[in-house]
């Protein structure tokens, strides 16, 4: 039975259920008090995305859109109205939503009816008093506690004669970003770990609020420098499904071919990050020169080493000749060669082995608990794309593979990523035959319909989507960004259980995760 | 012994030549100061870097982050673009002569998106190799004669910061790096900012750019350690 | 003899004298007349020790002789270091005892004090069998009483329950060793026994392992030695601390104390053999203890295991004596009894000192645990010094006593190569590598209490809420901490006092002028220094008077000529002329320079709980994990519970540890006793058939029995 014939069969025994079909996608009303129910009979077979705050145009309340999707199928949003400010938690069904509702609850004042563990997340007790709700439409005024003091938040967990707290951070080691950890242990195991983000909470999704297109994009970008193309390019996607705009297959084309490139060069410094962690700087000092080369090679041909502002509404800001691209082909693939070399010799390398296999080991069932997506669920045998699963731009044109591992461990996610960057060079190496003539850099006016649009994408470090609504002057009314940062550093502090201090950094490396891209 | 072969094999990376100009991808340049544009600034900058200035519209470069709108304009209102790297602005004295060959430097991220941090980090790879100028990256403040910051200083960083730097000891030098950190940027107006930098620490060396290119923060080191511009040792960079 | 006479005095006194005055002043008193008995005890020490003994008969027993009392040097010794201990814990007891105000009659306190005193002297200066088992059998219902003065508490009436079984099953087995020897001699006079097992030695070599395996274990049982140790870490806990510190200090020396009269002046050792089972016992009670010790996070109980590894110690100090001597190796097996009665003097100071700095910290602060005590160096800063010192001369650093006497141990095991053969050679070199293992990790252990317990911050409200301790407890603590500083910073007078005595027991042994005095501008003789002068053995005496502590073994293949020196007391003032100069240099240093405080970097956050400190069970982690083979099974056990479906609510971990002796010895004997129990239980049917039936089958079988063995 397919997932929209099972939805069918759900969707008879209740009658009260409101349903509307929108450009790709089916919208439900559904009562609160039906959420659960409904959630546990749609989570084996949908995916679940996550949670977006919507304005009621005619009521001006909040409502909550719970968004999930089927492999090459259409979105499924079910709308809860939030009139009482309890809707009931889906957390105990959904443990990916965990996250989710604690954030709702923080910046929005939602109360999650059966969530244990609501309060002190995104807007940290010790700088705004718990009901602070920023992102409420009422309460725009912030009020912050004049003397505040961090601290490191965690209630005990482990109850054994002369367990203690390890803190980590948020200042730690090298270049780290700032986050804060708290291991329990009785000496060298982590019994239970805590994690505390949001030091770098940047208020981004308020801050979208007003902002024109362009200025989402130029935002968007900086949400998490690394990535920026691919969340730029989310962005970018939402408000064309919302102006309706055409992209000429070139474009699309060349969106691909950058979105590739960025994931090339987020997997190098993931895996340079791996071989730093495990202390074998020969190997991360050379695969740090092929960022670094990759790095120039973005920054000569696309006039910003990170690719920020290449990306414009309908298309991309620039355009290349066909020279230009094979240049940049050429260059990438003895790049990605030479790094496939390094990588290949790894292989063979046992004191790099024995400090990645069995590490961090995350089951597929626990991945598929968290809902883990991008390489980190891949290599716990998560068959997540989206660039299969919900194709953009010009994705399905491309041909290439998806590589999945099944042991979850560090091992799994180094192969993961080695494997992602071969497939990745063989779709840019598809590109300069495909391409054809045509306006890349746009020119159309845009009118952006009233309505939340979803842009999908899978970023170098998993799925991104943004929904974005506009308000009458073709601004932002509101954003909602989900980041792989926000899913799968929910699973982090499940992997580091039961290993060894010696791991932890090991472990982080594995994952590869971003704190900017969590935090937004 | 695998890397010992592999790293002697590979000594492509660590060849010395003069610093390249046109800058292949090591930086993205700037808008450069351009006689006065026809479209008002406001409507061309989304940061509001752009000021007039007598007949010249100027760049406030604490602003600017490169997005290239104001030079993908309508000739008239396009601003020029400049290649370069020397953009540290050094408001304080230099540290003492005996830092000329040894600086220690601890970064905090406040707030950072992950660009500027991770071009500091690049400073480290063979292409760039910091420590060959005796710079090294400490895991502690204490040991720090620099601190680096990065980003628009967060509310809840912002104690972490004057943490590090009362933690640090004297003679101390605090580094500015990038536009967030500068004034804020993009996010200078959200209500989770305790920036910009200035409002909370002195600020000796501001080193702006969206992020700014590991050749901008290694001009800036050395400002800092004293080397003469002509000594700036930038041309055993490898492109 | 006067010393002995003014101590049964003012004891005798003293057990009257709280039954007569207010309640009030009775710890007062007590602590008086105990001070003035110590005092009385030490001069007869110092008196019989270094001028003359003297001997004491009491009264004549029909058909057994006289019952004698005689201090002859070894009872000197432990007679000293018996008034050394009981002379500071009597300054201590008043303050201590306050807790017990109310709860407890402390008149009997009192008495049970003097009385336990007067037992442990009487056994010492014993010279006849008979004065010697009934002493003995005193002191030991004493002792029992004294662990379980705090009786209201269940653990501590079990705990003197097995202490006092111990020492009976104990006292049984010596007995295993007295019987022979009055048969042998047909005297109960200590020093008939000697004359007589001089004749009979060599003729019996199958009694002579008999007496000295049971002495061995019997007198082990009291002393702490495997596998019969694990009455200590239970009784230690259960005592108050005063009697804790009597227990260690004094009372386990009984056991030394036994071990060495019977197998070195009563029936004196002659195989070699039996030292090395001494030794091997005895490193292998000292890596025990000291295992235990470092994983151990409760303070009594820690130093109580720590008290074993002392005990293991010393006997491997002794085991080494008694092979060199069985292999006629004198002067070797004299510098092994120096550093055993070194160690013994030693143990007994630090030890004492421990036991009531962390009786100390019970009062002030209510609790033992050493993860929840932490921060006392700030409340308690004459205690923290105080344990600093223990703690220092307990992990043998310089400049305290427990330096000494472990090098000279760990020394004398390294001589081994002069032994006849390879396997006493591989032995000894095997017990040199433990001792050394126990060494290190005894530093890690007490590393673990000082850091713990003082540094850091409080974890409990007991422990930020500590107060100092009073004159009386921080003149105890003070003594015994300038002990271990003398006693480390004098080791050429110490060890030239201790020779007088190792000379004896061992039978033999070199000059003491080899053993320079402190500051003495004499030299090595000519010959000597003529063969070890190249050796480096004069190195510095040039340029400084006398060339420290030197021990010096002329083999007689002049290849295996061993010369072992040190100078702590050198070392010491240089460490002190060091530690001057470094502070000097930093004030000269820091003269223009501005001082600014701040508080330590926590990776940015300001404040970190108390809880986020590393705790002792944390440090003693890696030592869990490495020896997990010796304190196995540690099995972490997790339960974890959820609110929700994810939500963890609790994760609990309990770690089941038994103790290795129990694991090993007892529970096997008690499984094999009670299989033993069953089987003959079966035989009990309680039908009276059955019963006839056995009757007639015993009968039938005592019939044929006479026909077979009469005719």
């Amino acid at each position: 039975m397919t997932a929209a014939q099972e939805l069918e069969m759900i969707l008879t025994q209740h009658q009260d259920i409101n349903r509307r079909v929108e450009s790709n996608g089916i919208r439900l009303t559904i009562p609160a008090s039906l959420l659960p129910q409904l959630v546990s009979q749609l989570s084996p077979q949908w995916t679940f995305v996550g949670i977006v705050p919507e304005d009621d145009a005619r009521t001006q309340s909040l409502r909550l859109l719970y968004v999930f999707y089927t492999p090459k199928g259409p979105w499924l949003g079910m709308e809860v109205r939030n009139h009482d400010q309890v809707i009931p938690s889906i957390s105990n069904i959904l443990f990916a939503a965990d996250w989710q509702e604690r954030e709702m609850e923080d910046l929005f004042d939602v109360s999650f009816a059966g969530h244990p563990q609501l309060g002190d997340f995104v807007l940290h007790d010790s700088h705004w008093p718990e009901g602070t709700a920023p992102m409420k439409r009422h309460s725009w005024e912030i009020h912050q506690k004049a003397n505040g003091f961090e601290d490191l938040g965690t209630h005990r967990i482990v109850d054994a004669s002369g367990s203690f707290v390890m803190p980590i951070g948020p200042v730690f080691s090298g270049t780290a970003e700032s986050i804060q950890f708290g291991l329990e242990t009785v000496g060298e195991e982590i019994v239970f770990a805590h994690i505390r983000p949001f030091y770098k909470y940047r208020a981004v999704e308020k801050l979208m609020r007003g902002q024109t297109p362009m200025g989402s994009l130029l935002i968007a970008e900086r949400i998490d420098g690394l990535t920026a193309f691919s969340h730029a390019l989310a962005m970018a996607q939402a408000w064309e499904t919302l102006g309706d705009l055409q992209i000429s297959p070139r474009a699309q084309l060349l969106r691909v071919f950058w979105a590739e490139i960025e994931r090339i060069r987020s997997h190098l410094q993931v895996l340079s990050g791996i071989l730093e962690s495990t202390g074998l700087s020969v190997p991360q000092n050379l695969l740090q020169a092929q960022e670094e080369e990759l790095l120039q090679i973005s920054g000569a041909f696309s006039g910003h080493r990170y690719l920020f502002g290449l990306i414009r509404l309908g298309g991309l800001s620039r355009d290349w000749s066909a020279e230009d691209i094979q240049h940049i082909v050429k260059r990438l693939e003895t790049l990605v060669h030479h790094s496939q070399e390094i990588l290949d010799a790894l292989t063979f390398d046992n004191s790099f082995l024995d400090r990645l296999e069995a590490v961090g080991t995350l089951s597929g069932e626990r991945a598929r608990t968290h809902g883990l997506v991008g390489p980190v669920g891949r290599a716990s045998g998560i068959h997540r794309d989206v660039r299969i699963h919900q194709p953009y731009a010009a994705y399905d044109n491309v041909v290439f593979d998806v590589p999945v591992q099944t042991e979850g461990d560090g091992y799994a996610r180094f192969r993961q990523l080695a494997q992602e960057m071969t497939q990745s060079i063989r779709i840019i190496q598809q590109i300069p035959s495909m391409l054809t003539p045509g306006e890349v850099v746009p020119t159309d006016k845009f009118h952006p319909a009233l309505r939340t649009a979803f842009g999908y994408v899978e970023s170098p470090g998993g799925s991104v989507l943004c929904a974005v609504s506009s308000n009458n002057q073709g601004m932002v009314e509101r954003c909602r960004i989900i980041t792989p940062g926000l899913v799968n550093w929910h699973a982090f502090p499940d992997a580091i259980r039961h290993f060894a201090f010696q791991d932890f950094p090991i472990i982080m490396a594995t994952f590869g995760l971003s704190v900017a891209d969590l935090d937004r | 012994m695998l890397w010992l072969r592999m790293g002697l094999t590979h000594p492509k990376k660590t060849v010395s030549s003069k610093a390249p100009s046109p800058l292949n991808g090591l930086s993205p340049g700037r808008p450069a100061p351009t006689p006065l544009l026809d479209a008002p600034p406001e409507t061309i900058c989304p940061t509001q870097a752009l000021k007039e200035h007598g007949n010249v519209m100027t760049v406030d470069y604490t602003r600017c982050i490169h997005c290239r709108l104001c030079h993908q304009q309508p000739d008239q209102n396009r601003m020029s673009w400049e290649e370069g790297y020397q953009w540290a602005q050094m408001t304080s004295p230099r540290l003492p002569h005996s830092f000329r060959h040894s600086l220690h430097i601890r970064v905090v991220d406040a707030g950072d998106c992950g660009a500027c941090l991770n071009e500091l980090h690049q400073l480290a790879s063979p292409v760039y190799s910091l420590h060959r100028l005796g710079i090294a990256f400490t895991p502690t403040p204490r040991d720090a004669d620099v601190l680096v910051i990065t980003g628009p200083i967060t509310v809840s960083m912002k104690e972490a910061v004057q943490e590090a730097y009362q933690a640090m000891p004297s003679p101390k030098r605090v580094v500015a790096v990038g536009t967030c950190a500068l004034s804020g940027g993009l996010f200078a107006s959200s209500f989770a900012l305790a920036g910009p930098l200035e409002k909370i620490l002195p600020v000796d060396l501001s080193v702006p750019g969206c992020p700014p290119p590991p050749l901008a923060l290694l001009h800036a080191f050395q400002l800092l350690m004293g080397a003469k511009s002509e000594e700036m040792r930038t041309q055993g960079v490898r492109t | 003899m006067i010393g002995f006479l003014v101590f049964m005095a003012v004891s005798l006194l003293a057990t009257v004298l709280p039954f007569t005055i207010k309640s009030h002043r009775v710890t007062r008193a007590s602590s008086v007349m105990g001070s003035l008995a110590a005092a009385a005890l030490l001069y007869s020490g110092i008196v019989s020790f270094f001028i003359h003994s003297w001997s004491l008969n009491l009264w004549f027993l029909q058909g057994w002789g006289f019952l004698v009392v005689g201090e002859p040097r070894l009872s000197a010794f432990f007679i000293l270091i018996t008034g050394l201990v009981f002379l500071p814990v009597s300054w201590f007891s008043p303050a201590y005892l306050k807790r017990l105000h109310g709860h407890y009659d402390l008149r009997y306190f009192s008495l049970l004090y003097h009385v336990l005193m007067m037992a442990i002297v009487l056994t010492f200066l014993a010279q006849d069998v008979i004065t010697f088992l009934f002493a003995w059998e005193i002191m030991s219902i004493a002792s029992y009483l004294a662990v379980n003065f705090e009786h209201l508490h269940d653990s501590h009436t079990q705990a003197g329950y097995m202490m006092l079984g111990a020492s009976e099953a104990g006292f049984l087995l010596t007995l295993g060793a007295w019987l022979p020897l009055i048969d042998v001699s047909h005297s109960i006079d200590f020093s008939a026994i000697q004359v007589a097992s001089a004749q009979y030695h060599s003729a019996s070599l199958g009694l002579g392992w008999a007496v000295m395996l049971c002495s061995f274990f019997g007198f082990g049982v009291k002393a702490g030695l495997f596998p019969s140790m694990s009455w200590l870490p239970r009784a230690h806990p259960a005592a108050p601390a005063n009697f804790s510190a009597i227990l260690s200090g004094v009372i386990l020396n009984l056991g030394i104390y036994g071990i060495i009269e019977i197998n070195a002046v009563l029936w004196p050792i002659h195989d070699p053999l039996q030292g090395l089972l001494i030794l091997v016992i005895g490193s292998v009670t000292a890596l025990i203890g000291i295992l235990y010790a470092s994983t151990e996070n409760h303070l009594k109980r820690m130093l109580a295991h720590s008290s074993i590894e002392n005990m293991g110690l010393i006997t491997t100090a002794l085991g080494a004596m008694f092979a060199f001597r069985a292999d006629h190796l004198p002067e070797l097996a004299w510098i092994a009894g120096v550093a055993a009665l070194y160690q013994i003097l030693n143990h007994s100071v630090y030890k004492s000192l421990l036991f009531l700095g962390v009786g100390w910290i019970d009062v002030s602060t209510g609790d033992l645990e050493m993860d929840r005590l932490g921060g006392l160096a700030r409340l308690m800063p004459w205690t923290s010094v105080f344990m600093l010192v223990g703690v220092m001369a307990i992990s043998a650093l310089p400049p305290f006593n427990g330096f000494i006497s472990e090098w000279l141990i760990i020394q004398s095991l390294l001589r081994s190569v002069v032994l006849k053969s390879t396997i006493d050679q591989v032995i000894f070199a095997f017990s040199g590598v433990i001792v050394a293992l126990t060494a290190g990790l005894a530093a890690t252990a007490f590393i673990k209490l000082y850091g713990m317990v003082f540094l850091g911050r409080g974890r409990s409200p007991g422990a930020t809420n500590a107060h100092e301790a009073g004159h009386g407890p921080r003149w105890a603590l003070g003594m015994l901490a300038l002990g271990c500083l003398i006693l480390g910073v004098t080791p050429t007078y110490v060890a030239t006092g201790l020779s007088f005595l190792a000379v004896e027991l061992a039978q033999g042994g070199t000059q003491s002028g080899l053993i320079p005095a402190f500051f003495s501008p004499q030299h090595l003789p000519q010959a000597l220094a003529r063969t070890f002068g190249p050796l480096g053995a004069e190195l510095g005496s040039h340029i400084l008077p006398g060339p420290g502590l030197v021990f010096l073994y002329q083999s007689p293949k002049p290849l295996q000529n061993v010369v072992f020196a040190s100078s702590p007391s050198y070392l010491a003032i240089a460490m002190a002329i060091l530690l001057g100069l470094v502070y000097v240099v930093i004030r000269i240093a820091k003269r223009h320079k501005q001082i600014v405080r701040h508080e330590p970097w926590q990776g940015g956050v300001k404040e970190l709980p108390a809880d986020a400190h590393y705790t002792a069970t944390g440090f003693s982690n890696p030592i869990v994990v490495i020896f997990r083979a010796i304190l196995r099974p540690y099995q972490p056990v997790e339960h974890e519970q959820f609110s929700a479906a994810h939500f963890h609510t609790m994760v609990r971990r309990e770690v089941r540890e038994s103790y290795v002796v129990d694991r090993l010895v007892f529970f096997p004997l008690a499984t094999l006793v009670q299989s033993a129990a069953q089987m003959l239980a079966r035989i009990h049917h309680g039908k009276i058939n059955v019963y006839i039936a056995y009757a007639l089958i015993t009968l039938l079988l005592a019939i044929s029995l006479s026909l077979w063995v009469v005719p």
